[in-house]
């Protein structure tokens, strides 16, 4: 868990100086959808007035992000009678007729996540500290070691298999080729854009894996040079961007060698989680360069905006933290996109947990949850039978067309299954980098085409508890309006506005209020016993079996004093069998209250008759 | 979007296409010189491959060499040493070189993007394939790019592949059937980096699908074009990358009569009109080609439950479907 900075210069949103447009269009280009919404002032308060939605145009043919924000804007212009847009350009400031905004800011998700190299000597702490640095960007990450850093720090039968070439040899100079040549391999797969280079020179192979990242690097470049890859605009091949944050003696020679293939941009060494900002800053930066001004269409875009289009992560996780910091809670918010899911944790003293997971998503990337986990996991979810050829053509299909919507329940359901997993794995990968047991969390936060759009909230919450696996009490919100990913960049221009849209739009669906005992939690046998006192004085008593969920009305504008009664083995988040009486009324919601007594970790019936009649029964308690 | 350059079906256009065999491992030499007015049968390009591989590259180059000596009797095609000449399988002229050697040949040209494809880069002559019965069996001519206006299955492709056909256009497949003949994962190959090895392992038979997985047919337009061209030399690229943004297509130049009469490319329009010819790209009615008929103001509720901005479509059979308009796709 570490702190990043704010990326608008070390504040949060609510402490930006104020300035007070009265209207203002925020554009999310997204991989597969843009999103365009108005603000303004209704009454004195900053309001969501409209919002349109675009296929993205960054793909070919039209190939450039303006167009989907212009179709976008047009739907708003439909629904608000307004014009915003004349020839290719954004009307502003606003005009005495309403027609123009004052502010045009934009966020943008679409584009392929940067590529990045880990080269040099790397540590398996190095390699977690790479991930956790990148963890929060739109950015992959891949280890390359240098082949002698492996040959000083692998022992001499690891790691071949028995039988094949060089099996049960020690480290000769020909099974160090064949490791280089390994890692050649690997970067002529991966087609790294970046590369940060990490390590001591005081390790077992001393500076040589410096060295040697040095000589992979203009390796490959070479390479791409032979095929004509990586070629820039101008067609000189590209040069790489380096991040340097190793032995900071080496960083001259380091600068010699790659003169020809690389820019590098030094940073302090990476040793622990304190440097982590500094290079995190460092590949955020290339991002930019790299990802985001390389958008089709971006030059327009930038010349639309007030300020410094920024990536919709960066957006979201300055919303995250104001959040968690403004009602001094845990908020953990959930953003599955098309090529992208993003999970953020934030506590209330700052902590802070981003998992950016770039390539899992449920658009063109759909591919790529089916081959990370399996058949099995995706039709575990599914009330019905399914085949392996139906799930695979639903894939590829959806690979091919992001932008298709699920019009019959069959694929509404597959879609929501692929959901459940690209939100469980981007919650694995974040444990993996964290390495740490991720907090329980009070309010969790959802947006993204899938969850934004559902047709019933009983959906929402459902692949929320069944992904993210929450325990204790928590509370569920969705942004049907998708604006938290927009709120974050709004916020640098419009701190007032940001706060007011997000109280009066942004999480105003609130799901409700969800109880989730843990624990040995028996199947069938009383979980727990929920004592409801409603404001208006009614008392009701709810007995809920383990293996059940149950929803026990609570609506929006009410609230109610709330009493846990856990079996002994049981727990609601004070120890097994402790009884648990709120200090404050909770709220209600769409839903109501929700008692989640399935246990946890969740186990599905292995039988699938039994499954799929369990997955029903949940599905109506929640009215999904 | 399927269609990266905005249909399916360009009748009339400009390319720039890099002449280059994908899979190759050698090394290329150019045997033209830029502004150099080229025809589909000659050769622009020599790969001279290492002596190590040249049993590999011989066995890929079968189809190659088969099909080069069907569509012209040129020596030069096809040189049976370790050298391979490929022809420029377009009518046009060179504009450059790319640094691995290729060859960038601008043409005005008859354009077909497909669906689904996989395969390196192939030219051979159109052929129509015609069902054969036990009276008339119709022998696979070696070399040619095959045109079957329906579906695809693995015994097909294998008697393709056996008859040294280069290339085959068809409307649709099953995805175990490619996959079979593939033998490869087509989810992970579409995604892969690492194009030109993932090349390599495939088998030497390039294909392109109008319509995609399942069991479309062709549609009329499609079939119509490609019976215009029948015995043209085409150029065809299987190449399908959704990370490069590479689209299966089969390039078929304009003879030159055609260009004197007033000549003009079509410019596409992908803007979503009243009477516009749309094809459905998802859901229960996937490739059934319809016009559009009505914009509905508001959104529209669909059996998911889903809501979402939608058209009434008029389809070729005179029936009527409300569908969202993220479901339809320009096609002409």
């Amino acid at each position: 868990m570490y702190t990043q900075p704010y990326p608008e210069g070390g504040q949060g949103p609510a402490q930006q100086n104020s300035a007070t447009p009265n209207s203002l269009l925020v554009a999310d280009c997204g991989a597969v959808f843009t999103k365009v919404s108005l603000f303004g002032l209704v009454e004195g308060q900053y309001r969501l007035m409209a919002r349109g939605e675009a296929p993205s145009t960054v793909k070919p043919p039209l190939e450039d992000v303006s167009e989907g924000i212009i179709q976008a804007i047009n739907v708003v212009e439909f629904v608000t009678g307004r014009k915003f847009v004349a020839d290719k350009q954004i009307i502003s400031p606003e005009r005495p007729d309403g027609e123009g905004v004052d502010v045009f800011i934009a966020t943008v998700s679409a584009g392929d996540p940067l590529r990045v190299a880990t080269l040099g000597a790397v540590t398996p702490e190095l390699d977690s500290l790479a991930s956790q640095a990148v963890s929060g960007l739109y950015a992959q990450v891949q280890t390359v070691p240098s082949p002698s850093y492996v040959a000083a720090t692998t022992s001499a039968n690891a790691g071949v298999p028995t039988g094949g070439p060089g099996g049960n040899a020690a480290w000769t100079q020909e099974r160090v080729a064949m490791e280089w040549e390994r890692q050649v391999g690997r970067l002529r797969e991966m087609q790294p854009q970046a590369a940060l280079v990490v390590g001591t020179a005081d390790g077992p192979a001393g500076p040589a894996p410096l060295q040697e990242a040095c000589q992979l690097l203009i390796s490959a470049a070479q390479e791409n040079a032979r095929q004509g890859n990586a070629v820039a605009a101008d067609g000189t091949p590209k040069r790489y961007s380096v991040v340097y944050a190793g032995a900071p003696q080496y960083v001259e020679a380091v600068r010699r060698m790659l003169q020809n293939v690389a820019d590098i941009v030094r940073v302090e060494p990476l040793s622990s989680a304190t440097q982590l900002s500094a290079v995190s800053a460092a590949i955020g930066s290339l991002h930019e360069q790299e990802g985001l001004q390389q958008v089709p269409g971006y030059d327009r875009l930038r010349n639309w905006s007030l300020t410094t289009p920024v990536a919709s992560a960066t957006s979201l996780s300055s919303l995250v933290r104001f959040l968690a910091q403004h009602y001094a809670m845990n908020v953990t918010a959930v953003d599955v996109g098309g090529s992208t899911t993003t999970v953020m944790l934030a506590g209330e003293q700052g902590e802070f947990i981003p998992m950016v997971n770039s390539g899992i998503g449920v658009g063109t990337n759909i591919g790529d949850i089916l081959q990370k986990v399996g058949l099995q996991r995706i039709t575990r979810w599914l009330p019905f039978l399914i085949t392996e050829d139906e799930v695979r053509q639903f894939v590829l299909n959806h690979m091919l067309h992001p932008q298709t919507l699920p019009t019959d329940s069959r694929e509404l359901a597959l879609m929501q299954a692929f959901a459940r997993e690209a939100i469980a794995l981007t919650v694995e990968a974040a444990r993996k980098s964290s390495q740490l047991e991720l907090p329980d969390t009070d309010l969790i936060l959802a947006t993204g085409g899938v969850l934004s759009h559902a047709p019933k909230y009983g959906q929402v919450a459902m692949m929320l508890l069944d992904a993210l696996q929450p325990r204790g009490v928590t509370s569920l919100v969705v942004d049907s309006t998708m604006l938290i990913s927009q709120l974050g960049a709004v916020a640098t221009a419009a701190p007032v506005m940001a706060v007011q849209v997000n109280e009066n739009d942004a999480v105003s669906h609130r799901l409700g209020t969800c109880v989730i005992p843990f624990g040995n939690v028996q199947q069938g046998q009383l979980a727990v016993r929920v004592g409801v006192e409603y404001s208006n004085g009614r008392q009701l008593n709810v007995d809920v079996m383990g293996g059940s969920i149950e929803v026990i009305p609570l609506q929006m504008n009410e609230q109610a004093l709330l009493t846990l009664f856990p079996a002994p083995t049981v727990d609601v988040g004070l120890g097994p069998g402790e009884r648990a009486r709120a200090a404050e009324e909770i709220d209600g919601g769409l839903i109501g209250l929700i008692i989640d007594a399935r246990g946890r970790p969740l186990a599905l019936p292995v039988d699938d008759t039994e499954r799929q009649a369990r997955l029903l029964q949940w599905s109506q308690a929640l009215g999904a | 979007m399927t269609y990266s350059s905005g249909w399916p079906v360009l009748p009339r256009t400009i390319i720039k296409r890099e002449r280059w065999p994908e899979g190759y491992t050698g090394k290329s030499i150019p045997l033209v010189y830029r502004e150099q007015e080229v025809v589909p049968d000659q050769p622009v390009l020599r790969i001279s491959t290492p002596e190590n591989i040249v049993a590999h590259e011989q066995k890929a180059a079968n189809a190659d060499s088969a099909h080069a000596r069907s569509f012209s009797s040129s020596p030069t095609l096809f040189n049976p040493s370790s050298d391979i000449d490929i022809p420029s399988g377009l009518h046009g002229r060179v504009i450059g070189f790319t640094p691995r050697g290729g060859v960038v040949i601008e043409s005005h040209a008859a354009l077909l993007q497909g669906a689904v494809g996989a395969g390196r880069q192939v030219a051979g002559v159109l052929t129509m394939w015609r069902t054969p019965s036990i009276y008339s069996p119709q022998p696979i001519p070696p070399g040619a790019i095959l045109v079957v206006p329906g579906s695809l299955t693995f015994a097909l492709l294998h008697q393709a592949l056996n008859s040294g056909v280069v290339g085959v256009v068809a409307s649709s497949i099953t995805l175990r059937d490619l996959e079979g003949f593939l033998r490869t994962d087509y989810l992970q190959l579409l995604r892969s980096f690492n194009r030109e090895h993932m090349l390599e392992q495939l088998p030497p038979l390039t294909i392109l699908l109008t319509e995609g997985i399942g069991s479309a047919i062709m549609p009329a337009h499609i079939l119509s074009l490609l019976h215009q061209y029948q015995g043209s030399i085409a150029l065809l690229s299987g190449a399908f990358s959704l990370r490069d943004g590479q689209f299966p297509e089969l390039a078929i130049s304009i003879p030159l009569g055609e260009l004197e009469k007033g000549w003009q490319p079509v410019q596409p329009d992908i803007t979503l009109a009243l009477g516009s010819q749309v094809r459905i790209c998802a859901g229960k009615q996937i490739g059934m080609v319809g016009v559009i008929d009505y914009f509905f103001a508001y959104e529209q509720s669909f059996a998911s439950g889903i809501r979402a901005r939608a058209v009434r479509l008029r389809l070729e059979d005179g029936s009527f479907e409300v569908v969202p308009s993220t479901l339809i796709e320009r096609i002409s």
